[in-house]
């Protein structure tokens, strides 16, 4: 039972982990570009759940309805006026620029948030479901549905879409892209937004899950790079079944050791990863 | 002439220092199947690169349906119905056949009837409707090359560019794709513009030829009232 | 120019910043600063030697670190064990502090120096997490709450200004020597096309290896004088990103892939600091808006547009 019931709890945080990769991984795979702001967007997104919901009391999960096209217009707008014109003087710059980036907003949150920490509450936090013996935080349930629901829309959506599908060309051969009628930059812009979007439910998914401050980015870009990494750069299912696998490390390892062992993880993949590599190559090709 | 769809007017392309196309003029009549042919740096891909957008001319004027379309973006220039067909193919390898032609039609003109238009691809080259749902990546050469047409075709472009289709193919996948091209000319009165190296295939498929030296236009005439000498002394630049 | 004139104007050069060092050596001995102007210029000169050697890497080698505060923090345990654990001498803290961060170094390297672009700048950044995360769990160096750093007696803030003023000057020589040597020749070859230089038979993985190396050694000289003016350290001081932070903006804004760059970055770096230090919350924001409006604009940096204009 027991064994069973740190399974379902890894699985639980390993989806909201996938979701917090997921945005990371899509401009990984798609630009090429590793957005070191990408923690930084979580917390804006959290910020905006929490501001929504305690200043003007919305219910939590209707702050979604709001934040997450606000992130898809703040993401879309960070790639269409700064980072297209960042990666024109190479991967290097467009790299700073994202770490300037993730800087201002840090700080820019700092001043407008203060340090204090932060958190939705909400009784769903303290309900819970009982199966077979065991308890499930009703929290968690939702949390893990929104966050698969939110990869599997994705996924439906770069397959099936017109813009998806103009996505993964791009992804592919940039300039075969522009001979078939799609505008890379804008495509890029696009894939940004949706990066934004998707850090927003996670943002929404971290303010009801735990506690953040301004500064929690680092942790959570961290997070975010690990699943990329182990779930294939850019491979949506990959990210999924990385979060999982995160999730069981972090739940058996406990906090602490988690992290460590996420890290020393990350730094094999990264040291022993054949496509990355590759992947480097390429960017400085580029 | 009224009917011309397609024009160079004195147009020269730098790269750097380096004049790759010097003062090129081309009128391309619709509905016509035109050959333009040189060696290896004869400046044939840059001139089609900066037909399709890729490249910004340094002089001159590109127009089509008596519009200026020079210096626009690739993308917009796919709008207005051009589409060009690059060296290689360049298939979206990691996607499936199917998402490279449907990519082809992303163009907003193109979507309405991306379904006919898919019908008409497979009815063209069969052998894509059987590896529909297989990555582009799998496919041979010359099914590359088909998936690459096919893209193309998605977008129902007016005029549609050829750069080197038949470079490191074997001669039968040559002739079914110039077979599927002369039909696509004849039957949707597209109008065809091919790039190539290999001169007898393309002169005997098209109406007009150029031929290119360093960068200029040393010939041109209707292929059929071209000398196998003439061409041949042209082509290399001898004398 | 011929080469008489080129190696007269060197000699010159040369003459002109050993004047300058022997200035700030004299002045630092004579008392003649305040302590206030020692305190700016001791920031000064231990921002040059971080930014010289970020720089080495990432503006002319080619590899972007955002890892640099492992070796920080890994010195300032050092001196902190060294002085507090082992009352000894802080200078031997130091010392150790140094071989300490080499050794790490020389380890890291193994691992990391083959890892390409973009990914060798997340890797060095995990590895440094990695590292801040095993000491707040690490009982010997206090976990999470850290440790102090006790030195009896303190030593003078003129002795800590010739500290760092020593080491600047070091930093400088060495990446002068460094970048006309052999290895410096293979480096700007690196940046520029790795694979060209690779069949050119520049021996990149040497070459890594020497910069890095380097690098490490004196960011962590520069980390332990750093802390032994503090006077205390813990986890989320010593491996903060924002060491590297600062060095990102001091190379940016100075200009990349220049000598000068990090000297005119680190100027205005620790004054823009003092400066803004008036509207809490706003110099990070601040300098990283120069920082990107820099990369955009000015890709070479203050230096670089200097010598534009100079020309």
């Amino acid at each position: 039972m027991y064994i069973l019931q740190v399974i379902i709890n890894g699985i639980m945080l390993g989806s909201v982990y996938a979701l917090l990769g997921l945005g990371m991984s899509l401009i990984l795979g798609i630009v090429k570009l590793t957005n070191l702001a990408h923690g930084e967007l979580i917390i804006l997104g959290a910020y905006c759940s929490v501001f929504l919901t305690s200043r003007l009391g919305i219910n939590p999960f209707a702050t979604l309805l709001i934040t997450v096209p606000l992130m898809f217009i703040f993401g879309y707008l960070l790639q269409r006026l700064l980072i297209n014109h960042a990666m024109k003087r190479g991967a290097e710059a467009a790299l700073l620029v994202t770490f300037g980036v993730s800087v201002i907003l840090k700080d820019g949150m700092l001043l407008l948030f203060t340090a204090d920490a932060r958190h939705i509450s909400s009784e769903l936090g303290s309900s819970s479901v009982n199966a077979a013996g065991m308890d499930i935080s009703l929290l968690s349930i939702i949390l893990s549905i929104i966050s698969v629901g939110a990869i599997i829309l994705l996924m439906v959506f770069l397959n099936r879409t017109y813009t998806g599908r103009a996505i993964r060309a791009a992804a592919d051969d940039p300039r075969a892209a522009e001979l078939s009628g799609i505008n890379v930059a804008k495509t890029f812009s696009a894939a940004m937004g949706i990066a934004g979007a998707a850090a927003g439910i996670a943002g929404f998914c971290v303010s009801m899950k735990w506690t953040f401050y301004p500064d929690s980015g680092g942790h959570y870009l961290l997070i975010a790079f690990v699943v990329a990494v182990l779930g294939g750069l850019g491979d949506i299912r990959g990210t999924l079944a990385a979060g999982f696998i995160f999730g069981l490390i972090q739940v058996i390892g406990g906090a602490n050791y988690g992290m460590l062992i996420s890290y020393i993880f990350l730094i094999i993949m990264l040291v022993t990863n054949p496509k990355i590599a590759h992947a480097a190559d390429d960017l400085s090709a580029r | 002439m009224s009917d011309v769809i397609f024009e160079i007017a004195d147009l020269s392309v730098k790269y750097g220092e380096f004049i790759a196309v010097s003062d090129v003029s081309m009128s391309i009549p619709k509905g016509s199947i035109v050959s333009v042919l040189g060696t290896n740096g004869s400046g044939k891909t840059t001139l089609m690169n900066t037909a399709a957008g890729l490249c910004a001319p340094f002089l001159g004027e590109i127009r089509f349906m008596g519009e200026d379309i020079t210096g626009i973006s690739p993308d917009m220039i796919v709008e207005r119905g051009i589409s060009l067909v690059p060296q290689g193919g360049r298939c979206f390898n990691r996607m499936s056949v199917l998402d490279n032609l449907m990519a082809g039609s992303f163009v907003k003109r193109a979507r309405g009837n991306a379904k006919r238009s898919l019908d008409r691809v497979f009815e063209l080259f069969p052998v894509l409707y059987e590896k529909r749902h297989l990555p582009a990546g799998s496919l041979s050469g010359g099914q590359r090359q088909m998936a690459a047409i096919g893209r193309s075709l998605m977008s129902e472009p007016q005029l549609m560019l050829f750069d080197e289709l038949s470079l490191g193919l074997a001669p039968v996948v040559i002739k079914d794709i110039y077979a599927a091209i002369k039909r696509i000319s004849s039957e949707e009165g597209t109008t065809v513009i091919l790039v190539e190296q290999d001169t007898a295939r393309a002169m005997q498929m098209s109406d007009y030829t150029y031929i290119m030296l360093k960068g200029s236009v040393v010939l041109e005439g209707a292929s059929s009232e071209l000398s196998a000498e003439e061409v041949r002394k042209a082509y290399f630049g001898s004398r | 120019m011929d080469i008489g004139m080129k190696k007269n104007k060197g000699v010159i050069k040369l003459c002109v910043y050993t004047a300058i060092f022997l200035i700030c050596l004299l002045s630092g001995f004579g008392g003649v600063l305040s302590n206030n102007l020692m305190r700016y210029l001791f920031k000064i000169f231990l921002y040059i030697t971080l930014g010289e050697m970020w720089n080495l890497m990432s503006g002319f080698a080619g590899m972007t670190s955002l890892g640099q505060q492992a070796f920080i923090g890994l010195a300032g345990y050092s001196v902190a064990v060294m002085t507090t654990v082992y009352k000894l001498n802080f200078y031997f803290g130091i010392g150790v502090g140094a071989v300490v961060g080499v050794l790490g170094a020389a380890l890291l390297a193994v691992l990391l120096l083959h890892i390409g672009g973009m990914y060798f700048s997340i890797a060095t950044w995990v590895a440094a997490e990695a590292l801040g995360t095993f000491f707040s769990g690490w009982k010997y160096v206090g976990q999470g709450a850290g440790m102090n750093i006790t030195i009896s007696p303190y030593p003078k803030m003129s002795e800590l200004y010739i500290l760092a003023l020593i080491l600047c000057a070091a930093s400088l020589g060495v990446t002068y020597l460094l970048l006309r040597s052999d290895t410096g020749l293979g480096l700007t070859a690196m940046r520029d096309d790795i694979s060209a230089a690779a069949s050119l038979g520049v021996n990149i993985e040497k070459n890594k290896f020497i910069v890095y190396l380097t690098a490490a050694f004196f960011t962590s000289l520069a980390g332990a004088v750093f802390f032994i003016n503090k006077g205390t350290i813990y986890p989320d001081s010593g491996f903060d990103i924002s060491w590297t932070i600062s060095m990102v903006f001091i190379v940016i804004i100075g200009g990349a892939g220049t000598m000068e760059g990090p000297v005119i970055g680190s100027v205005i770096y620790v004054l823009l600091y003092e400066y803004l230090a008036h509207f809490p919350g706003w110099s990070n924001i601040i300098l990283g808006l120069i920082s990107i409006l820099v990369i955009l604009f000015m890709p070479k940096g203050i230096a670089g547009f200097l010598r534009n204009f100079r020309k």
